[in-house]
């Protein structure tokens, strides 16, 4: 075997891939070429490569369809048109939670001991709801197990 | 590039960054999360990719195995190489639901490393040129050539093996 039958030899092994990839410059090409018509084994392992790449090009290695990644835009459009009919809806309850609070507090008809007990009562429910409110925030970002996938 | 072309293109895409993902997290539903994840983020900031820095395909790819590599260190985070991490091939379940007439070419694949799965994902199943591997992988682009064929060559031998 002279020097550069070696260097072939040495070379194709590899070249045969970026052959198969269109991934050669000519002279590559025709050095490959060249090689697998005289060496057996290098043109089978040519072949071989080329009905690798067909076959797994044809394969089916993902059982998703395009529907699946579809839904995942939709989802975010679902989110979106969700946090604004929250926005909207807490910022309507807010309105009328104003207009009410208004009204019974200049209300001449409704004596003052009764507007104080109606307002430690609510009053009272609005302090609980933000204690249970913060508690659960705090808990929230504190939690170390809350990534934990059971 | 306009965010309604860039959703069908995502869409178009989802398929084959879930076979990527899957080769490297070993199951379809955790490659299904990872590939929502990368389209959820991408569609946040559209910004983040540029057009005239080449096609979204190879970007995309990028941003879906960055995140997989993320899930992969939240499974292990000991600071632990990420290519020893993902050498968990899909399991028989994951082989089954994949597809009954490419079973065998996967449970061929599911026998080599993770980075010989990925690179023969990325060239042979999504058709990326050795350039935009080397840009995926983050490996010089003349290792593509010689890291593709051995990866072939072992696969050709397991499908020999298995046949």
């Amino acid at each position: 075997m002279n020097n550069e039958d070696r260097l072939i030899d040495q070379h194709v092994g590899e070249l045969i891939s970026g052959f198969v990839d269109g991934e050669l410059t000519q002279q590559q090409r025709q050095l490959v070429s060249l090689h697998c018509e005289q060496c057996t084994q290098c043109g089978e392992n040519l072949e071989d490569m080329q009905a690798l790449r067909t076959r797994i090009g044809k394969a089916n290695l993902s059982e998703m369809g395009e529907d699946k990644w579809r839904e995942t835009m939709d989802e975010k459009g679902v989110q979106t048109s969700r946090s604004i009919g929250w926005l909207l809806f807490i910022a309507g309850m807010v309105a009328v939670a104003g207009v009410i609070l208004i009204t019974f507090l200049f209300n001449d008809e409704i004596g003052t001991g009764m507007k104080f007990i109606l307002a430690a009562v609510y009053g009272g429910l609005l302090v609980l709801l933000y204690s249970v409110l913060r508690q659960r925030m705090i808990e929230r970002k504190t939690d170390k197990y809350k990534d934990v996938e059971i | 590039m306009k965010k309604s072309d860039m959703k069908q293109q995502l869409i178009q895409l989802g398929n084959g960054a879930h076979a990527l993902a899957t080769q490297m997290l070993g199951n379809t539903d955790d490659a299904a999360d990872a590939v929502h994840d990368a389209i959820v983020k991408v569609l946040k900031k559209p910004d983040a990719y540029n057009a005239n820095n080449g096609p979204l395909k190879p970007w995309f790819m990028r941003v879906v195995r960055n995140r997989c590599i993320d899930l992969i260190r939240r499974r292990r985070p000991d600071g632990a190489d990420v290519n020893e991490l993902c050498e968990s091939a899909p399991g028989p379940a994951g082989v089954l639901e994949i597809a009954q007439r490419d079973q065998a070419l996967q449970l061929a694949l599911s026998k080599l490393s993770s980075a010989q799965r990925q690179i023969i994902v990325l060239r042979d199943y999504l058709d990326l040129s050795y350039a935009e591997i080397a840009e995926i992988q983050e490996i010089a682009q003349g290792t593509v050539m010689s890291r593709l064929h051995r990866a072939r060559l072992a696969l050709k031998m397991e499908l020999n093996r298995h046949e």
